[in-house]
Parts: C-alpha cells; sequence; structure tokens
C-alpha cells in the first residue's frame, strides 16, 4: 500500500478516536448573577474573556471610525464618566446616574433645549468636574465630525444650536429643532464624555495648557494632539494623559495583543465605587483557546459557544455558573425588494406572511440554539422588556402554521406543481391574484446567502428550509463568510444585477441598538441598512416621528406597524455572549449594551 | 560399473506449467491469493449494500429535519438503533445517505481523474519531446498545488453540489496518473507492435488508442482504486471544512464535522460511525488496489 493513504488514514484515524440587551421628562437614579453575600473590598483580582478580535485597541475616549470596538468604550466609561449612562444594570435599558456624570437634567417646554445638571465627580488630580469639560468635549467634536467614529449627519453634534455654561454645575444645550427626548438623552447626549480641559486641552506638543478648542482651527490641532497621543499603545499606561480621569477605575497595563489591566481609581468620588480592585481583560483569537482556558479554570468571567450548552454539566462542575447574556439586539433576515425576479414577489404581504408563519421561533430558540437565542417578532429588541415593545409585536403576530403559511400563498394564486413546488397560476393585480409584477409560472424558489462557521446558524437555515419545502417553497442555502454576506447586501440598490434575494448576518444578533431602538438606521429610505429597499411611507413616517415626537406611544406604533408589515423576515436573537462566570463572584446584572461593568461586581464569601 | 544414462524429460515437465483455465480465471485466481484484497472487496461490496440497498429496508426521512423529536438521542432510543444528530436525523439513515455521497463523489471522481491522467499521460509518454516536457511541466506545476487549497478556493466561490465536486476533485486529482501513465506509454511505444503499426502507416491517434491505452490498462486499474480512496477523503476533507453539499444532502465527512461539534457532550455515536465508515472504506479500496496489482503484475509468479 502506498505511503500517502497511510499517512491519511492514520491522521483520520488519530482524529476519530482522539474525540472520543425609559422613558421620563426629569431624571432621578436607578441600580444578580452568583451566589452568596457580596463581599467588601478585595484585592482578588478578576480576569475577564475578551471575544476573539473584540480586543480594545484605543485609550482615548473619543475614537475614530475605526477604533469603535465594543470592548474600547466599555473601557472608556470605567476611566472618563459618560454625561448620560444608559445601561442595563436595572435590569431595564435606562439612565444608570450612579455611572453618569450628569445628577439631572430638565427639558424645555418645547423639546428643544435641555438643562443638565452635573454631580460632584473630580479629576484625578484633584481639580473638579466643571460644565467647561463637557464643553470641551462638544468642541471637539463639533469640529472634528469627519474624524469621529459615532458621528451621524443631522444628528449630535450638528443637531446642536448653542452650547451655554451657566457655572461650573450647570448648563443648557439647545437644539436645531425639537427632538424626542429619549432619543436626545439615550441616543445622543449619551455619546458626550466630559474630558479634562485642565490637562487635555493642548494644541501641540511642548504647550501649555490653554483654551485652544474655542476656535475651530484650535479645535482641530487638540484633537490632533489627542489622537497622536493615543496612536501609541505602548504609553498608554505611561503617558500622564491617560492618569486624568475621574471613573472608578484607573489603568495600569495595556499590552500590544490588548490585555489590558485595569485597578480601582483611589482618587474616584462618585457613588460608584468598585469593590474588585484589579480587572485582568484577556482577549483572545479564537472561542476554542478561551474554552480552553475556561476549562483549565484560568478564568473568572469567560464565554462558551451555544453548542456548548448542553452540557453545561462540565461547566458547572469546574465552579461556574453558566450565564446567557442578552443583548440590546434584533435578528433578521433582509429581503431584497430590489431583485429584478423575486423582488415583485417579496413586495407583496401575503408572500412575506407566508414565509413568516413557517418561522418556529420558540423551537428553534430552544432546541437548535439551544435557549442561546430568544424570538423576536419585531423592530424592538424583546429582552430585557421596554415601553417601546407593543403587544402586537411581543405576541407574535405570525406565529408558526404550515397550513396557513400555504394558504397564505394558495388563496393568491399560487399552486404546487408535481414537483411540490409553489408556481402562480393565477397572475394579476386583482384579488386572489399572485400581484404586480409576478408572471405566470413563477416558482417559490429563494436562495439565503447566509454567513458560515456557526453550528447553530447552519442547523437553524436546515429546519427553515424544511419547514418551507412543506408548503412548497424550495430554499437554497449560499453559505459564505460573514464580510462576504455584509458586502453582498451592499452590493446593489437597483437594476438587473441585484441577485441577491434575502442575506442572513444574524450569528451573533444582526443589529446592537443604542438605548433608544429607533429604526432610523435600519428601515428609513436613505438608511444604508434598508439594504433590501423596503418602501413604505407610513412607516418611514413613524421612524421619522420617533426621532422628534413627544408622543410617548410613537414607538410602540412603530414596533405594531413594522411587526405586521414585515419589512424583513424576523428571526430567533442569539444572546451577546453565554457568560461562565466563577459561582463565587456576583455580577448583578449583565449589560444588554455589551458593556461590562466591573465596578458593580463583588466576590462572595 | 553402472552406466550413466541420460533420461531426456518431457516438453512438459521442464516448460512453465500452463492451466487450461482461461486468462480471466488465472487473474481472478491471483487476486484471491492476497487475502486482504478479499476483505477488501467484500468491505466495498458490504459497503455499496449497506449505503445503496440499505435505505431500502431502513426507511428514514432524510429530507425533512424533526426538531420537534429528541435532539441527539443516543443509540438504543426505540426506532433509531444509532440515535439521532442535533437536528432529528436517524443517524445511521443519515450514515447510508452520507455514504451514498462519498461513495458516488468517490467512484466518479476516481474515474474522471483516472480518465483525464490516462489520456494526457499516454499522449505526452507517446508524442515524447518538447509536447512531452510541456505537458509534465503543467503536472508537476499542478502537483506542487496543495489539492485541498484549490478545493477550498473553488467551493468559496461557487455553490458546491454533487456533480461540481465530482468534476472538481476529478480535475484536481488526475495528475499522479498522469505521471504513472506517461511511464508506461513510453516503455509500451516501442514495443514491436506499435513499431510496426507505424511502419505499416497507422496513426499517432490508432496507435494511442488501441495500443498504448489499451496495454496501461493493469496500471490504470490499479491507480483507479486508490484514486477512488483520495478522492473519498477529498470529499471528507473539504465537508469537514464547511464547505461541502448543502442540506439536507450530506456525507461522512460533514457528518464527522458536525459530530466533533459535541465531543464535549459525548455524543460519540455523531463522531465515530462516521469517521470509521471513512477509515473503512479508504482501507477496502486500497485493498482492493493492491490485489488488482498483484492481479496484473505476473513478473516472477505462477502463471
Amino acid at each position: 500500500m502506498r505511503a500517502i493513504p497511510i499517512r491519511i488514514l492514520a491522521a483520520t484515524l488519530g482524529a476519530v478516536t482522539a474525540i472520543a440587551l425609559a422613558g421620563c421628562s426629569s431624571g432621578s437614579p436607578n441600580s444578580t448573577t452568583g451566589s452568596g453575600t457580596p463581599g467588601a473590598a478585595s484585592d482578588q483580582p478578576v480576569t475577564y474573556a475578551l471575544m476573539p478580535d473584540q480586543g480594545p485597541s484605543w485609550v482615548a475616549p473619543i475614537s475614530p471610525p475605526d477604533k469603535m470596538v465594543t470592548a474600547n468604550g466599555a473601557l472608556h466609561a470605567l476611566m472618563w464618566v459618560p454625561l448620560f449612562q444608559y445601561d442595563g444594570a436595572s435590569g431595564k435599558l435606562e439612565w444608570d446616574q450612579k455611572a453618569s456624570a450628569a445628577s439631572s437634567y430638565t427639558f424645555s417646554a418645547d423639546n428643544t433645549s435641555i438643562d443638565i445638571t452635573l454631580g460632584n465627580l473630580t479629576w484625578s488630580d484633584g481639580k473638579p468636574v466643571t460644565s467647561r469639560d463637557v464643553q470641551f468635549s462638544y468642541n471637539l467634536v463639533k469640529n472634528n465630525t469627519d474624524l469621529w467614529g459615532s458621528y451621524s449627519a443631522g444628528l449630535y453634534p450638528d443637531s446642536v444650536k448653542s452650547f451655554t455654561i451657566t457655572d461650573d454645575k450647570h448648563f443648557t444645550i439647545t437644539f436645531d429643532k425639537a427632538y424626542n427626548q429619549q432619543f436626545l438623552l439615550a441616543n445622543q447626549l449619551s455619546m458626550i464624555v466630559p474630558m479634562p480641559q485642565h490637562a487635555w486641552d493642548i494644541d501641540k506638543a511642548g504647550n501649555p495648557v490653554g483654551d485652544y478648542d474655542q476656535t475651530a482651527d484650535g479645535a482641530k490641532a487638540v484633537w490632533q494632539y489627542i489622537q497622536t497621543q493615543a496612536a501609541d499603545v505602548s504609553t498608554y499606561a505611561t503617558n500622564p494623559m491617560w492618569q486624568v480621569i475621574n471613573g472608578p477605575y484607573a489603568l495600569k497595563s495595556w499590552a500590544q495583543d490588548g490585555s489590558v489591566t485595569i485597578v480601582a481609581n483611589t482618587k474616584y468620588t462618585g457613588d460608584d465605587k468598585p469593590s474588585i480592585t484589579t480587572v485582568n481583560f484577556k482577549p483572545y483569537t479564537s472561542n476554542d483557546a478561551e474554552m480552553n482556558d475556561v476549562r483549565a479554570g484560568a478564568l473568572d468571567y469567560g464565554f462558551i459557544t451555544p453548542d456548548q450548552l448542553s452540557a453545561q454539566g462540565q461547566y458547572t462542575s469546574l465552579g461556574y455558573n453558566v450565564v446567557p447574556w442578552a443583548g440590546w439586539s434584533i435578528t433578521y433576515m433582509p429581503y431584497n425588494f430590489a431583485n429584478p425576479t423575486m423582488g415583485p414577489v417579496f413586495k407583496q404581504l401575503y408572500v412575506r406572511q407566508g414565509l413568516q408563519s413557517a418561522i418556529d421561533q420558540p423551537t428553534l430558540s430552544s432546541k437548535v440554539w439551544m435557549g442561546a437565542a430568544m424570538p423576536g417578532y419585531g423592530p424592538i429588541p424583546q429582552n430585557p422588556p421596554s415601553d417601546y415593545l407593543s403587544s402586537v409585536q411581543a405576541n407574535n403576530p405570525y406565529p408558526y402554521d404550515l397550513t396557513k403559511a400555504e394558504k397564505y400563498f394558495t388563496d393568491n394564486g399560487w399552486t404546487k406543481g408535481s414537483d411540490g413546488i409553489l408556481a402562480c397560476t393565477n397572475p394579476g393585480t386583482g384579488a386572489g391574484q399572485c400581484g404586480d409584477g409576478i408572471a405566470a409560472g413563477t416558482q417559490m424558489k429563494i436562495t439565503v446567502t447566509t454567513q458560515n462557521g456557526s453550528q447553530q446558524t447552519d442547523n437553524m437555515m436546515a429546519a427553515i428550509k424544511s419547514a418551507l419545502s412543506q408548503i412548497g417553497v424550495s430554499m437554497t442555502i449560499q453559505s459564505v463568510t460573514l464580510d462576504n454576506v455584509l458586502t453582498t447586501a451592499q452590493t446593489c440598490k437597483q437594476g438587473t444585477d441585484c441577485s441577491w434575494q434575502l442575506v442572513f448576518f444574524g450569528t451573533a444578533g444582526s443589529w446592537y441598538f443604542s438605548a433608544y431602538p429607533s429604526g432610523q438606521s435600519l428601515f428609513s429610505q436613505t438608511a444604508k441598512w434598508n439594504c433590501g429597499q423596503y418602501y413604505d411611507t407610513k412607516a418611514f413616517d413613524l421612524i421619522n416621528q420617533m426621532l422628534t415626537s413627544s408622543d410617548t406611544d410613537i414607538a410602540q406604533q412603530y414596533s405594531a406597524y413594522l411587526a405586521q408589515q414585515l419589512p424583513v423576515m424576523w428571526m430567533p436573537n442569539p444572546v451577546y455572549q453565554i457568560s461562565v462566570v466563577k459561582t463565587n463572584l456576583n455580577i448583578a446584572t449583565q449589560d444588554p449594551g455589551g458593556a461590562f461593568m466591573p465596578q458593580r461586581w463583588s466576590w462572595t464569601a | 560399473m553402472s552406466e550413466l544414462r541420460l533420461v531426456p524429460k518431457r516438453v512438459d515437465e521442464i516448460a512453465p506449467r500452463l492451466s487450461s483455465a482461461s486468462p480471466a480465471a488465472r487473474a481472478w485466481r491471483r487476486f484471491r491469493a492476497n487475502k486482504l484484497a478479499m476483505v477488501g472487496l467484500c468491505l466495498v461490496v458490504l459497503l455499496v449494500l449497506f449505503c445503496l440497498v440499505g435505505p431500502l429496508v431502513w426507511r428514514t426521512d432524510q429530507i425533512h429535519t424533526n426538531i420537534y423529536s429528541d435532539l441527539m438521542a443516543p443509540p438504543g432510543t426505540p426506532g433509531h438503533p444509532l440515535g439521532t444528530d442535533d437536528l432529528g436525523y436517524d443517524v445511521l439513515g443519515r450514515l447510508m445517505k452520507g455514504g451514498q455521497t462519498s461513495l458516488i463523489v468517490g467512484l466518479l471522481a476516481g474515474l474522471l481523474a483516472t480518465l483525464i491522467g490516462t489520456i494526457w499521460g499516454s499522449v505526452a509518454g507517446y508524442v515524447g519531446g518538447v509536447v512531452d516536457t510541456i505537458m509534465m511541466r503543467i503536472v508537476d506545476a499542478g502537483i506542487a498545488l496543495p489539492a485541498t487549497f484549490l478545493l477550498l478556493i473553488l467551493s468559496a466561490i461557487t455553490r458546491p453540489s454533487l456533480p461540481l465536486m465530482i468534476v472538481v476533485i476529478g480535475l484536481v486529482s488526475w495528475l499522479v496518473p498522469a505521471r504513472l501513465i506517461r511511464a508506461e506509454s513510453i516503455s509500451v511505444k516501442q514495443r514491436d507492435y506499435v513499431q510496426a503499426l507505424r511502419a505499416v502507416g497507422g496513426s499517432h491517434t490508432r496507435a494511442v488508442a488501441r495500443h498504448i491505452i489499451p496495454n496501461t490498462v493493469g496500471t490504470m486499474i490499479v491507480n483507479a482504486t486508490f484514486q477512488v480512496a483520495d478522492a473519498i477523503l477529498l470529499v471528507a476533507y473539504i465537508s469537514y471544512l464547511g464547505m461541502g453539499i448543502q442540506a439536507p444532502a450530506t456525507d461522512w465527512g460533514a457528518m464527522l464535522t458536525k459530530g466533533i461539534t459535541y465531543t464535549y457532550q459525548g455524543a460519540w455515536w455523531l463522531i465515530f460511525p462516521a469517521g470509521l465508515l471513512i477509515v473503512i472504506t479508504v482501507c477496502a479500496f486500497n485493498f482492493v488496489g493492491d490485489g488488482l496489482r498483484d492481479m496484473f503484475d505476473v513478473k516472477g509468479r505462477e502463471a
């Protein structure tokens, strides 16, 4: 026998045998996983695992577009307290005053301005956090919008008409028009991070601190100075700039690979004092490497992949609690309404209703995702519950029913052929006919371009394909890389080359929202991520009102309308991550926004 | 004093013993003499029966998922002697279904590779000169490129399907057979009967088609069995890397990949059956190949 096959066989044999994430008009404060009683300050460090490709890479609290990793923002919030911090610490995604620089606010009667009062935070060099620090941050962003990663044209800071300082602790921001209060607080003002003007207002290395930010050119120079300082990762722990902080933690070390160690800020004067004195953030290049460390007990707070949920016992026996971390997100498959062949089909509401009725989200979530996903029936995240969620969406307007799913088609001019596939046999635009643009003989053959690399996604697609085949819809699955799916979804806006039909990029959730889940970036007419060219003037009007209306029910109206109109195919929403946490580590509530808040963690006795 | 007498021996005593059996029977006898080859042949027959006849006896739905039943039920669960997988498919039925893909792709891709390699090699060897040099440098260049790498690129830019896998694997596997057949054809073209054909005006095409290729059939068949085994492994490789054919179709490599995901859950029935079937199949074809080599190689053996 030849040598090569023997080697191959040996390898094969070896492989086989070896495998044996609220509304109010004036502010007020608010605030568990783990067991036992929270302990006092502890010197015992916590080692926290960061997901692959999610390692922190930027220290400055104003990030350029290519430094928008969640871990960067979460670390910044620990050292430089945001003006308004929105998180899920209370079990509901709302303003967390303890973790914010603002202590209260009041909107004008016409919703065009807001008066903000700062709390009693001080910088680590003993100077108080003042209105000037907030203005400093605003001036930098206003004059460097094209360099700021969080910038959206027309919104903050473009929407700010004036910034007026009343005194060291009070200031007023006036906007160009009336905005929805929740939208302003949760999505706009939450992006402001007060920065130490008395230490960072420098336009050039070697120059003394000044008021350079008060002019456009000066602000550009200061921005450039800060960005230059932040470009050298090797100096993060030693550069005095990054030691002027006002948050509960200070930076101790920051390695090129993204390993970061933070220690409790002994000069912190806020209300959110940490009990854990040292936290190590450890980045990984693969899930397998991280899970090996979990199995070795090298991590205090890590994660596992969804397929590990069926073997939770091995982790609990190692002294871990397995805690799914729900994200403030939705998951969906966009239809390409601009596809020359299937676009007219997808434009028919009955088609979308029929397809949606064949998606058994509760079963897919519990059995295929093993509980690592939760059903989602519309444009508002359903976990944690919020005041934005309508009862229509929450109660699923299109429950799983294959008989009804098929009836949507057969009642509208479609008949199953000898091949078991539905075909349009009664074309036209009248009642009971297929609808505008659908030719006789058009078959219900759809192609889903889905991201690969996930057993759960593969299985979910196989289960959906199976269900659709039972109602006469032939589904072809095209598995490609996530980057490929995202590129495909943006390849065309109209025309004959618009070949994709449905795309899925939701293995870790399709879209993560800011605290106020407006559909501005997803379903508005000009939104980049309205990749399927969904067009509905009522939906566009509701989306616009979500940003400008003072109607507190507008979000629910939007939720109900899009849950019924199905601009996309709603899918089970996978959790942000499945955490494994040492049983004696109390991590309180995991933030649906994806931020880690070690100041709320504690070791239990 | 005794007289020394020379007793002439009969011709049948000094000539090699010639059997009255036909050439085919004699070849079969040589094949049977290789016990591992017989074991391999039996295994191939059993595997073909398991994959092609098995589904007619053990009827299971391998088209529709059954996520409403017990997922990953262990072997011995009523109605599922080898348990179920993570989509509720019966594993025994899945092995049969997956085996069909593996065997069909393996056999057809192996035969395609042998066919291309035979034609390429025989032409290069017969024509010789610059043509031979160019053709064989192309082969050398092709061998330098890892087949798995090429397969993954092709799988990434095309939609995997059964016919496509057959063609693609066949197109990356013909290089070694081409070398073997070239060497053989260089030898054969020197033979008198080929020279005679050319002397009487026979065409090159006729020389290759009627004399070169038929006289390399032994090498072709032996190599074909190894090509089939290699093709089955290649199918397993690309499926293992997630670039195989689309669900609900499957093959043993894809089943093995899925099973490995559940290693820590102790779902051995998703790993061992598929893995062992790959090993057994590849071994069987290699044993048969060894036997065929013995069968065609008569040097130093009793006819």
